[in-house]
């Protein structure tokens, strides 16, 4: 096939009608993609509404402190703190994530913690927000989670959750459940620490 | 375009040829997301802002697109659409964005769109190839939404969100009342369909031979016996 020949065929027609549609599709897409760009202070902004229920204002934490002395606790053995916002009604907001799920999997929370006066209150509201490998996650009740909520007594007493009901641990369990149930209690019990031993005695700001 | 080919064309979307409940197509989300009403609509004027693009596009450059890489087109042309819903969706509608969920990018394959792009907008002139997409999406929006109004109002007793009393049969919210109530309306949809046929046949029948007093049955077959006798 010489090259007049290749230019007259077909195929010649396809790689272009494909390479044109391609292309114009690729620069729309490009063009539209910086109009509705969402920002990552919008996307925040919005989580917080959706988990709040109020659109309020708020500041991020640096979870590590400044120069990480608070590493040991955003990153504690029950996983890990992946970010903290102090809103401006006195209250915290905790992104939390449990390890030690299904097959190794992980559950990440947000958590609301209650302050006043800057004392720690207990929890007010427990939002699942994405997991991995955990395949039960649908079996959870809203009962499971407001165990959380509706035990601060036992948070303030310093007690934590988990499986079995021994040595200050308040059993939380999905039956059926138990790995993910456990990443969930894990996820909580990591917001605890971070709470009780940096944002109750003032650490970040 | 004559009036009767608007006609045909809105009843053949709407009715004749509702993609949900008279040829079955996009099951996925009908099944998955008609859990309330809101999400029927939303899901629906998704599906039917695709529809009018992709067949109004598809429709211009019919006759450009060679025919070996005709699919692979199309389905170029629907995945940029759908990406411009998600995107305007993600932007302005945050909360049916997260609502509708994997099933949003999923209308790239959905087998209304590609089906209509391939048996109608690519043979078709660009008017009736806009029509019959809004028109087959109008379709498919009220059959979700109808969907969804039921399984809402028995579900979790509220409709678009309004709730109406606190009696709930939670099986409609499950993935197995989803079957149930889909399988129930496509009955009563298809014997309502048959029973207007028929009465619309009944007619023409008695208009063609008045002196003929004859219970007509359902099917082609009888009637053209009757027919035949009645010549």
């Amino acid at each position: 096939m010489t090259v007049k020949q290749f230019f007259k065929s077909t195929a010649f027609k396809c790689i272009l009608v494909l390479t044109c549609i391609a292309l114009v599709a690729g620069g729309l897409l490009a063009i539209l993609n910086d109009v509705l760009y969402i920002s990552p202070e919008e996307r925040t902004q919005r989580a917080i509404k959706k988990i709040y229920g109020k659109e309020v204002g708020f500041t991020e934490l640096n979870v590590a402190g400044e120069n990480g002395e608070y590493a040991q606790f955003s990153s504690n053995q029950y996983g890990n703190i992946d970010n903290a916002f102090k809103l401006e009604d006195g209250n915290y907001l905790i992104k939390s994530t449990g390890t030690e799920g299904y097959k190794g999997g992980s559950v990440t929370m947000w958590i609301v913690a209650k302050f006043q006066d800057g004392q720690f209150q207990g929890l007010d509201k427990v939002i699942v927000e994405g997991y991995e490998k955990q395949t039960l996650m649908s079996n959870f009740k809203a009962s499971f989670y407001e165990v959380y909520t509706s035990n601060n007594d036992h948070i303030l007493g310093g007690g934590m959750f988990g499986n079995a009901s021994s040595d200050g641990v308040m059993g939380n369990l999905t039956s059926g459940a138990t790995f993910s149930s456990n990443a969930v209690n894990r996820s909580i019990n990591c917001a605890l620490v971070y709470i009780r031993n940096v944002l109750a005695t003032g650490g970040v700001q | 375009m004559t009036g009767k080919k608007f006609k045909n064309i809105s009843m053949d979307g709407l009715f004749r040829n509702n993609p949900t409940l008279r040829l079955v197509l996009g099951t996925c989300p009908t099944l998955a997301l008609t859990t309330s009403a809101m999400n029927g609509i939303g899901m629906g004027l998704a599906v039917t802002f695709i529809l009018l693009c992709s067949n109004t596009l598809i429709s211009l450059l019919r006759k450009v697109i060679p025919n070996e890489v005709r699919i692979p087109s199309f389905v170029l042309i629907i995945a940029t659409f759908v990406t411009i819903v998600r995107m305007v969706m993600e932007k302005f509608i945050p909360d049916l964005y997260s609502a509708l969920g994997v099933y949003l990018p999923l209308i790239v394959v959905n087998c209304i769109i590609l089906g209509r792009a391939e048996s109608f907008a690519s043979k078709n002139p660009v008017l009736d190839s806009s029509l019959d997409g809004i028109f087959t999406g109008l379709g498919f929006t009220w059959a979700l939404t109808m969907i969804g109004a039921i399984r809402e109002i028995l579900g979790s007793g509220s409709i678009f969100g309004l709730e109406l009393w606190s009696f709930k049969i939670e099986f409609f919210t499950s993935a197995a009342g989803a079957f149930f109530t889909y399988g129930v309306v496509i009955a009563l949809f298809n014997g309502l369909f048959a029973s207007i046929e028929n009465r619309k046949r009944r007619k023409e029948f008695k208009l063609l031979y008045p002196s003929y007093e004859v219970d007509l049955p359902n099917k082609d077959k009888s009637e053209n016996k009757i027919a035949k006798e009645a010549k």
